[in-house]
């Protein structure tokens, strides 16, 4: 007797439950404030400056080798990179309070090909607006933080690659 | 009335899907590989997870980045879980808020906060010689003290409830969405015993 209405309302009872499966934007901040700069060299000794990316979407990600649900994203996020490089945003994962030779390790189990900067005394991570690890910012053309993302995600889930591409779009 | 007949079954059972997500919810378990245990509660878009660290993880964990073996024995033996806090709420929730440090652990013997990361420093203070790299990994590691949580954020990290190995405290834990306070109570939590399991 049921059997026209039910399967019917069990699909749409799986899709709905479903939903919250699928990634999420964070919500856009409100009056974003300029990111602080940084001078950073990474395991080379190659230096970046946050200023060098003015004009650009910078996906900026805090992370350490020990934390395991920024282990887990390093994979997504080289994904990512592969199609962001592409569209002109940069990407760049400051490691916290570690030095060359664990990074280096790190980087054999988890080949990522985006720039690695070190914050090896922790001055850069207590200047900017986190918590916890791993929080990853996307700024702005104009150097502004206009995303906070805190934990972990799926950085090739295609809502959060086109959040990103709208923002170098406009 | 043949229509009626049809749809309030499948009515109540789809306010049911909906509905249950809503309620408290406290599940206890033991990894049967590991027999650590862990205390999860899940309520109107948190999820919040504890889950016992063997002593001598910690001391594994905190040996490796350069505490020395007094440093490692005054956290492994101060009652550390792995601790989940998420927000599974939409963004059309606002988000979540918490501070540690109005959280209670209460034992036979009274009522005591947990030991937060500002709870930490002091102590460490008096270890000179605990390398700068150590006390880094030592604040990052521990869950945030405050932390707010928009749609799918989430930390994982440790926290301290200061109690010898294998007692028992009930939690008080406390939450906040806009304007809504939540203060919820987890009993008989035990602290993870002193063991020294060897592979089989």
């Amino acid at each position: 007797m049921l059997s026209k209405p039910f399967p019917f309302l069990l699909t749409l009872v799986l899709l709905v439950t479903s939903a919250p499966l699928a990634a999420e934007r964070p919500p856009l901040i409100n009056d974003p404030a300029p990111a602080p700069s940084f001078t950073l060299e990474d395991m080379d000794g190659k230096t970046y400056k946050l200023e060098d990316y003015k004009g650009q979407v910078v996906v900026v990600n805090f992370w350490a080798s020990w934390c395991p649900p920024c282990r887990e994203e390093m994979p997504s996020m080289e994904r990512a990179w592969k199609q962001l490089q592409e569209e002109d945003i940069a990407m760049l994962a400051i490691n916290v309070g570690e030095d060359a030779d664990t990074i280096f390790t790190f980087t054999a189990d988890y080949p990522v090909s985006f720039p690695l900067p070190m914050d090896q005394d922790s001055t850069v991570i207590n200047e900017w607006p986190i918590q916890g690890l791993p929080t990853t910012f996307v700024l702005d053309k104009q150097g502004r933080i206009v995303y906070r993302v805190v934990g972990g995600r799926e950085w090739d889930d295609p809502e959060l690659i086109d959040m990103l591409i709208e923002l170098q779009n406009q | 009335m043949r229509l009626a007949q049809r749809i309030t079954p499948a009515c109540l059972f789809l306010a049911l899907c909906f509905t249950t997500p809503l309620q408290a919810q406290l599940s206890r378990g033991e990894d049967p590989d590991t027999g650590l245990r862990h205390w999860q509660w899940q309520e109107a878009g948190i999820h919040f997870k504890l889950t016992q660290r063997l002593p001598d993880q910690t001391r594994a964990f905190f040996g490796a980045r350069g505490f020395d073996r007094e440093a490692r024995e005054r956290i492994a033996l101060a009652c550390v879980f792995q601790t989940e806090f998420r927000n599974t709420a939409g963004n059309d929730q606002p988000p979540v808020e918490y501070d540690l440090s109005e959280w209670r652990v209460h034992t036979d013997d009274g009522t005591q906060p947990l030991m937060v990361r500002e709870t930490w420093k002091p102590i460490w203070q008096e270890h000179d010689d605990l390398p700068k790299a150590a006390r880094i990994a030592f604040e990052w590691a521990l869950l945030p003290t405050q932390q707010e949580y928009a749609a799918d954020d989430y930390n994982w990290g440790m926290t301290a409830y200061g109690l010898a190995p294998g007692s028992e405290f009930d939690l008080e834990f406390s939450w906040q969405r806009g304007d809504q306070q939540y203060t919820r109570r987890i009993d008989a939590i035990e602290c993870p015993p002193d063991i020294h399991p060897q592979p089989d």
